[in-house]
């Protein structure tokens, strides 16, 4: 696999993109937060997730260079996302598909024994 | 007998670089579903409690867990800094230091956890007979948020462990702390941070402006 990460000038290259991952992510965080401060209904979740995959996405590609990785690797990364996909869609399905029937909660109380009316020595 | 020198029979570098880094991979994998099952569990009870999670949301401390998030975020930077540093045969001496600041970064985050859960037992949000808030699914919330929180601080734990005897094993240039080692400890290292950078959103952020 080819190294373009060899020599001076390819640690400066990968400092330099470290650097400017490590401000993007901190700028997206602060987008996060203000965005969580606008009024935009159910967006408000839709882009704290949609920040955080982009975050997600900048630490995985840059910092844990899947974007060097061989296919094995991404694989691997790739089949732990799927299955939790279908975590998720399957346990969704469950739940949306359930009726709900609460019970009421109940405060603890003392209550009268069980077998027979006289109480019986213990 | 021939002169010429056996490699290792199992390990050999050149062929397989990216052993460890698969391994690595492999249960980081395991990983995703492990904090992926609570995640889901968040979201059932999003759904199911919008009003109790907002209520929850709202009574987290936003703003350590905003500068949580950024330690985290630039302690990731600095590992993944370290690791770089093996392409330059000057940079090399950075390693150790940049290990050390990394873990370092993460012992302020969970000291400002620690903090962050003093303030809430002390508030009453610990689930429990005496919980303050009285709408419906917030303590499911702050159950969840203790939970997800403590077993992510358990995986920090961990991590900065296994940075801390690296950073020593590499300025002491002994031969387990390599740039594989380091790799490996560098991927795990970026998983938990990934897993704190969807909480913060989830946990923080919900019905911030309500």
């Amino acid at each position: 696999m080819a190294d373009h990460h060899a020599g001076p000038s390819g640690f400066a290259r990968e400092r330099r993109t470290i650097a400017f991952a490590w401000i993007a992510l901190l700028l997206l965080m602060l987008t996060s937060l203000g965005s969580a401060y606008a009024r935009l209904g159910p967006w408000n979740m839709v882009a704290g997730l949609v920040i955080a995959g982009i975050k997600a996405g900048i630490v995985a590609w840059l910092f844990m260079r899947l974007r060097e990785a061989g296919v094995l690797i991404r694989l691997a990364a790739v089949a732990g996302l799927g299955a939790w996909c279908i975590l998720l869609v399957l346990s969704g399905v469950d739940y949306a598909t359930r009726t709900l029937t609460p019970a009421d909660v109940q405060r603890p109380q003392q209550l009268p024994p069980v077998h027979g009316a006289a109480s019986q020595p213990h | 007998m021939s002169g010429a020198t056996l490699a290792h029979p199992s390990v050999d570098e050149k062929q397989e670089p990216e052993t460890g880094k698969l391994g690595m991979w492999v249960f980081l994998a395991s990983e995703v579903l492990f904090f992926g099952g609570l995640f889901v569990a968040y979201l059932v009870g999003r759904v199911r409690f919008p009003a109790g999670w907002a209520e929850g949301s709202r009574h987290t401390d936003v703003l350590l867990g905003t500068v949580n998030t950024a330690v985290l975020l630039t302690s990731s930077a600095a590992v993944a800094l370290a690791v770089a540093c093996e392409e330059d045969g000057h940079a090399r001496r950075w390693k150790a230091r940049l290990l050390s600041l990394t873990a370092a970064l993460g012992t302020v985050f969970l000291l400002l956890k620690g903090l962050e859960w003093h303030d809430e037992w002390r508030e009453h949000l610990l689930p429990g007979p005496d919980f303050a808030l009285h709408v419906a699914g917030a303590q499911q919330f702050f159950a969840l948020y203790f939970l997800v929180t403590g077993l992510h601080g358990v995986h920090m734990v961990c991590g900065i462990v296994a940075l801390s005897l690296l950073a020593r094993g590499r300025a002491r240039a002994r031969p387990w702390a390599g740039a594989r080692e380091l790799e490996v400890a560098a991927l795990y290292w970026h998983f938990v941070d990934v897993v704190w950078i969807f909480l913060y959103p989830l946990l923080y952020l919900v019905d911030r402006h309500g």
